[in-house]
């Protein structure tokens, strides 16, 4: 244990002296909630939504109800084209159409549509108003099968539900995702200066280099995790209401699935530099295909197929699901799966095909 | 202490190591001298369990360390032709590190910062050290064990003269301390000064290997006798003294190779004195670690 423990400081000393390191782990990350905090703080409830019951049902009533205690301005109109015409005149940001027999869908248990018309010129009001509303809609669908009664109990928290909730989770998927994959670099480095080479002349066990370098990263993932919640709970006030467990659980996953991947770029890099254009080739796709920063269904079907292969997509849909009740993209199971086969094949393949020396 | 029996290692069609022979005693340093490129590094990297060989008979401290590489690492100390160290540790904290990978571990880490030079800089980045505080670090990193077997990979290759003095004199001191070493160097001075037996390594085998002077003996080299150049004392006339066998000349001087040097010098007196020319700066010369390599590859050794 001792040299597990001695090689763990030493790495650990080695990224705290590194400022690049640094800054894409913890900095790059913060600049981000900030930015997008004080971009988008409070913009939640300045967003008015047009309201059409085409159905009249109890059901579709509930709904409102939902709507009501979540605070969202609401203007409610009779016709659909009255509520459209809202929006072209930027009365509202976004229509919701609950539509005729949604109430009786409801009944039945069977799968029914609200419609969100968003103004495709407000991007970013649009993402925020489609993630409220798929909230409200999602946990009132849910009680849909129960008793009416039991919907009024359910734990609505849409007064929290700004856009920072749902961007700092992303953001701590985003900087998992960036330790993962850079931790390729100093890997190869390593290499390159021959440490590596050093290292095999010494009783030190492979198990043990593997391993100090995997729980360094841990540790630095649970950095990241402080830093970066403390900060959207201290300055933005992001409620964490999920299972701490949970939490955890997804975050050392999700951790070491990226280093997977990151160790794959270290198998196949022979230089330092290549390691470097590896890292961003994988990781700027990620970025922009994980659902982080653009909504997954406003995109093309062939980007959307990528996005629903790329681990980001699940770990940050299953951080949102865990720390705030996000929407589900994925159930948590599926989240936890698909990481688990990325974390397995990566892994096997860069065992396979690492080359120490 | 380490015994090498016909071993063979090649990278697709090249030969690095090609059947090379030789046992190391305990106590002495043994140098392997060779050109870039001769298969003195692929040769030391197999003795310390870094490679496997193809075929042949490898035992370090009475390990096979084709099968077993990881039984001796703990006994063996390694400095690589490059020091690799992590550049953002300090001397100290790189030198506790290594320390802390043997059971067994040796000199305390004060003791070796001292020994080697060290104490001004024990605290500065390994990244912020010259190339001889880098190679001096890379031989302590070697010594943290107390290993009874010590190899280094060129410690000296890129480093100024005093900083090459430095490290002899540290190398000695191992030996002194009955330490073994095994060495590879491309510098004739180098393997000279530190080396009681010396292999002559180029395209991976082995051309001699014995002590300079049984080197030089074997080779059967001729002494030379040189003098400065002299307008009465033409070659046909010299090529006729005793002994000489061969003529060579340089910018200002001739050089006359000889098996027989007091036959040839009392000829050449004579011949002086006859034709009113007395050779001028006449020395007599022994031949070099240097002739032999350049004897038995045909070519001088080059950085």
């Amino acid at each position: 244990m001792r040299p597990l423990i001695r090689l763990t400081i030493a790495n650990l000393r080695s990224f705290l002296r590194s400022r690049l390191a640094m800054f894409w782990t913890l900095a790059f990350p913060l600049i981000f909630i900030f930015l997008f905090g004080f971009i988008f703080q409070g913009s939640q409830f300045d967003v008015k939504l047009g309201w059409v019951d085409e159905d009249g049902s109890a059901a579709s009533a509930t709904l409102e109800q939902a709507f009501e205690r979540s605070g969202v301005a609401k203007l409610t109109e009779d016709s659909r084209s009255d509520a459209l015409a809202l929006m072209r005149n930027g009365k509202v940001e976004a229509v919701v159409v609950v539509p005729h027999g949604y109430g009786a869908a409801v009944e039945a248990g069977a799968h029914v549509d609200v419609t969100l018309y968003t103004d495709a010129a407000q991007q970013q009001a649009s993402q925020s108003v489609r993630q409220v509303v798929g909230n409200i809609v999602g946990v009132v669908a849910l009680g849909g099968r129960q008793p009416i009664v039991a919907v009024a109990e359910q734990p609505v928290q849409t007064n929290d539900l700004n856009f920072i909730s749902y961007f700092v989770p992303s953001m701590l998927g985003l900087s998992l995702m960036q330790s993962g994959l850079f931790a390729a670099i100093p890997l190869v480095a390593d290499r390159e200066k021959l440490i590596l080479k050093r290292l095999a002349a010494t009783p030190l066990r492979r198990w043990q280099l593997v391993g100090s370098n995997v729980l360094m990263r841990l540790l630095l993932a649970l950095a990241q995790a402080v830093v970066i919640v403390g900060v959207g709970v201290a300055f933005f006030g992001v409620r964490v209401t999920g299972n701490l467990a949970v939490i955890g659980g997804f975050i050392v996953l999700g951790s070491v699935t990226f280093l997977a991947i990151g160790y794959l770029v270290a198998s196949f890099a022979r230089t330092e530099d290549e390691a470097n254009g590896m890292v961003s080739v994988l990781q700027f796709p990620m970025m922009f295909l994980s659902g982080t920063f653009f909504v997954l269904d406003q995109m093309p079907d062939f980007m959307q197929g990528i996005a629903r292969v790329i681990p980001l997509t699940y770990l940050s849909d299953a951080l949102r699901q865990a720390m705030v009740d996000g929407t589900a993209i994925s159930p948590l199971w599926l989240c936890g799966v698909v990481l688990a086969g990325w974390l397995v094949v990566c892994f096997g393949i860069a065992a396979r095909n690492f080359r120490w020396q | 202490m380490i015994r090498v029996a016909d071993l063979h290692k090649s990278y697709g069609d090249v030969r690095a190591v090609d059947g090379v022979s030789f046992a190391v005693a305990r106590g002495e340093i043994f140098g392997l001298l060779g050109p870039n490129g001769a298969g003195k590094t692929t040769t030391v990297e197999m003795l310390e369990g870094l490679r496997t060989p193809d075929g042949g008979e490898l035992s370090v401290l009475g390990v096979d360390v084709a099968r077993r590489p990881d039984a001796i690492k703990p006994r063996i100390g390694v400095a690589l032709q490059t020091a690799a160290l992590y550049p953002k540790l300090t001397v100290v904290e790189v030198l506790e590190l290594f320390r802390s990978f043997y059971p067994l571990p040796g000199p305390a880490t004060s003791e070796l910062v001292e020994a080697l030079g060290l104490t001004e800089r024990r605290d500065a980045r390994t990244e912020e050290l010259s190339g001889g505080q880098r190679q001096r670090l890379a031989v302590a990193l070697a010594l943290v064990n107390d290993p009874e077997l010590v190899f280094l990979d060129e410690p000296t290759t890129g480093l100024d003269p005093a900083a090459r003095r430095a490290l002899w004199d540290l190398i000695a001191r191992l030996r002194d301390r009955g330490r073994t070493v095994l060495l590879t160097t491309h510098y004739m001075d180098e393997a000279e000064i530190l080396c009681n037996r010396i292999a002559i390594m180029d395209h991976g085998r082995i051309l001699q290997l014995g002590t300079v002077d049984e080197l030089v003996a074997r080779q059967s080299l001729q002494r030379s006798v040189r003098f400065d150049r002299e307008e009465a004392l033409p070659d046909a006339a010299l090529a006729e003294l005793a002994g000489v066998v061969r003529i060579s000349h340089d910018e200002t001087s001739v050089i006359l190779y000889t098996t027989d040097v007091p036959a040839t010098i009392g000829g050449l007196l004579a011949l002086g004195a006859e034709r009113g020319a007395e050779p001028r700066n006449l020395l007599v010369r022994r031949p070099t670690l240097e002739d032999v390599f350049l004897e038995l590859t045909g070519r001088a050794i080059r950085d």
